[in-house]
């Protein structure tokens, strides 16, 4: 905000302030270089108990829904509760992807908004910001480095949905040729492939939804309070897109192609949602990643 | 300070880029495009002559008929007439294949599922993966089809015999020159030549390079936006893959198998027979009224009133119930007869009056 700490900035300047030898052992590996940063960032993620929680949860989704489809003493009749549920007993490959549209309302922006609301404002609590940014390569880096592992979170937390899905249908249910929405039926090597191209589809509509957590994570000290905004605002965003009266703001919701990925279930693939939205989701990033650097970058770090 | 505002430009910057760009793409779509000077008769000449037969392409369809709203997770009762409804109010999108004159394939775009219209040959296939149920159609032999008499006329009498039928109810115009799917086209645009119908124009974008019609829109009277919009998105003229035609219905889905009634040798029959049923024609051109006497509409008529969708759909007017939308308007008596029409209801009421 004020002039003077902007100027003290390391990151803007290049100035190296002395390296404070904290007794971190976190800020001592970063003080590597600019990849050692992003790697170090990376490692403490997946380290954290917290960050396999959350993993573990969203797998414990397509796997309940596995099991009380095998318990369940009748077939799922067509079109009652989520869309594919019926076709789960005849191709266990449908429990990724019911999974997925289950998980897609909530649990993923749940999960999402936990590690990209806490990724500034988290280090801000545990007074940790400061030397991270002691580091020479500056706190555009930084930002960026954070938002490459909420980026990585998305996609871990899609593969794990994906993953668990085909390894709880594998273990209950028959595994075989894929029927798509077309009514055409492709070979289990290319459903797998499907089944990616899904998980792909399903990381990049996270992005928009990272990058709006990033941004609410360097406003405040708080993590839980960026944490809670980026849920309340992505829950926002898809009651707005279930309003009629606003059918003008829909395709500008970073939340309106969410279940959009079923076009990968048609023959032959249809890529026109994807690019629809891997556009928005950029200009999503775009917009709140700006938002962002000006935040940072003229932010009193105190902490 | 300046320090400080230099650091927020890129948020500034940013989304005034986007919103440039999101302003300039339409403005560049919707721009005249250099296409060379035709009459309406040529155009029609165009498209009279146009023999594209194979292409793949997106079809975009919304519908502004100021219908109510039909519920897509309908009870099974409202059934077939439902989905009838549900294909003329939504959106959609709609991809259609095309390879000759005896393969094609129609698929409607719904989220989470898809209808499919597969014809391959005699073969006809319809699949609904909403609840994965298959049917399967033998279509009659199309070699022993009589080929339309059309086909002995040039594009150009074609042209000129469809203004001839036209002109004394319609005037035929040029629009301004439009792109759709990234195609220069012509506008054909048709207009009423009374005041007593709903409809205000009928607007063909026809593509200026194959005389194919691209996009259809009907708009209302004091309607600013089209009622009815169907146009392509995106357009290919490469004939599409030959194993989308070659469809065989998924092994855990419903077949059912369907017979056409043979009508081959009777089709000159089927006329007589509507018009013995008593459905009657007031008036011609676009102020035309269909009338349909009690005993003719019986079971259907019953079964539709009956359907919990009917009461919800219209609205007691003198003399019965009626429904009137942008487009079209049809009145149910209380003694059974039907009326419909592009009309306003008041025009249906005169004529069930007479």
């Amino acid at each position: 905000m004020s002039d003077n700490t902007t100027a003290a900035s390391p990151g803007v300047t290049g100035a190296v302030i002395a390296p404070d030898q904290g007794p971190e052992p976190r800020v001592m590996v970063r003080a590597g270089g600019a990849w050692a940063l992003l790697v170090s960032e990376l490692t403490v993620l997946f380290r954290r108990r917290r960050t396999w929680a959350l993993l573990l949860a969203l797998a414990a989704v397509p796997v309940l829904i596995a099991v009380a489809v095998r318990l369940s003493s009748q077939d799922p009749t067509p079109g009652r509760g989520p869309p594919f549920l019926d076709q789960v007993t005849q191709n266990g490959l449908f429990v990724a992807v019911t999974g997925l549209i289950v998980s897609i309302p909530l649990f993923l922006p749940l999960t999402v908004g936990v590690v990209a609301g806490d990724t500034i404002a988290g280090e801000a609590a545990l007074g940790t910001l400061r030397y991270l940014l002691v580091a020479p390569a500056g706190r555009v880096w930084l930002l960026v480095v954070k938002f490459i592992g909420a980026a990585v979170f998305c996609l871990a937390a899609t593969v794990t949905v994906v993953t668990a899905g085909v390894l709880a249908g594998l273990a209950l249910f028959p595994i075989g040729p894929l029927t798509l929405l077309s009514g055409d039926t492709i070979s289990l090597a290319e459903s797998f492939l499907r089944a990616l191209l899904i998980a792909g589809y399903v990381t990049v509509s996270l992005l928009g939804l990272s990058a709006i957590g990033l941004f609410f994570s360097t406003l405040t000290v708080v993590p839980v309070g960026a944490m809670a905004a980026t849920i309340v605002l992505s829950v926002v965003a898809q009651v707005l897109d279930s309003l009629p009266q606003l059918e003008w703001l829909h395709p500008w919701l970073f939340s309106h192609y969410w279940l959009d990925f079923a076009d990968l279930l048609r023959q032959p693939v249809d890529f026109s949602s994807f690019g629809a939205n891997a556009l928005l989701q950029g200009g999503y990033l775009l917009v709140f990643g700006a938002l962002a650097y000006g935040r940072f970058l003229t932010k009193d770090i105190l902490s | 300070m300046s320090r400080t505002w230099v650091k927020w430009m890129p948020a500034v910057a940013v989304p005034a880029v986007i919103a440039v760009g999101v302003l300039a793409v339409p403005l560049q779509a919707g721009a005249a495009t250099d296409l060379p000077e035709k009459t309406p008769r040529e155009v029609l000449e165009l498209v009279a002559g146009s023999d594209v037969d194979t292409f793949s392409g997106t079809l975009e369809q919304s519908s502004d008929l100021g219908l109510p709203e039909i519920p897509s997770t309908g009870d099974a009762q409202a059934g077939e007439f439902a989905d009838a409804l549900e294909l003329l109010t939504g959106d959609h999108t709609v991809r259609v294949y095309r390879n000759g004159a005896d393969q094609s394939r129609v698929q409607v775009q719904d989220t989470m599922s898809e209808r499919n219209l597969i014809q391959n040959g005699s073969d006809l296939w319809l699949y609904d993966s909403a609840d994965n149920t298959a049917t399967h159609l033998t279509l009659p032999d199309a070699a022993g089809a009589p080929t339309s008499p059309e086909k002995a006329y040039t594009p150009g009498e074609l042209a000129d015999t469809f203004l001839a039928e036209v002109t004394p109810t319609t005037i035929v115009s040029l629009g301004e020159n439009t792109e759709v799917a990234g195609r220069g086209a012509y506008e054909l645009v048709l207009t009423p030549n009374t005041t007593d119908t709903l409809v205000d124009s009928v607007t063909i974008a026809v593509d200026a390079e194959s005389g194919l019609p691209l996009g259809v829109q009907v708009t209302a009277q004091d309607a600013a936006e089209p009622a009815i919009s169907v146009a392509f998105t995106s357009l290919s003229l490469d004939a599409p893959s030959a194993d989308l035609f070659a469809f065989t219905p998924p092994a855990s889905a419903t077949v059912t198998e369907e017979t056409l009634p043979d009508t081959t040798g009777h089709a000159d029959k089927t006329r007589p027979d509507v018009e013995s049923s008593g459905v009657t024609v007031v008036g011609t051109g676009w102020d035309a009224v269909v009338l349909m006497p009690a005993d003719a509409s019986g079971a259907g008529l019953a079964e539709l009133t009956a359907s919990p969708l009917y009461s919800q759909l219209t609205e007691a007017v003198d003399g019965g119930r009626a429904v009137s939308t942008a487009l079209m308007s049809v009145l149910v008596t209380d003694d059974g007869r039907v009326l419909a029409g592009s009309v306003p209801v008041e025009r249906l009421q005169a004529v069930a009056a007479e």
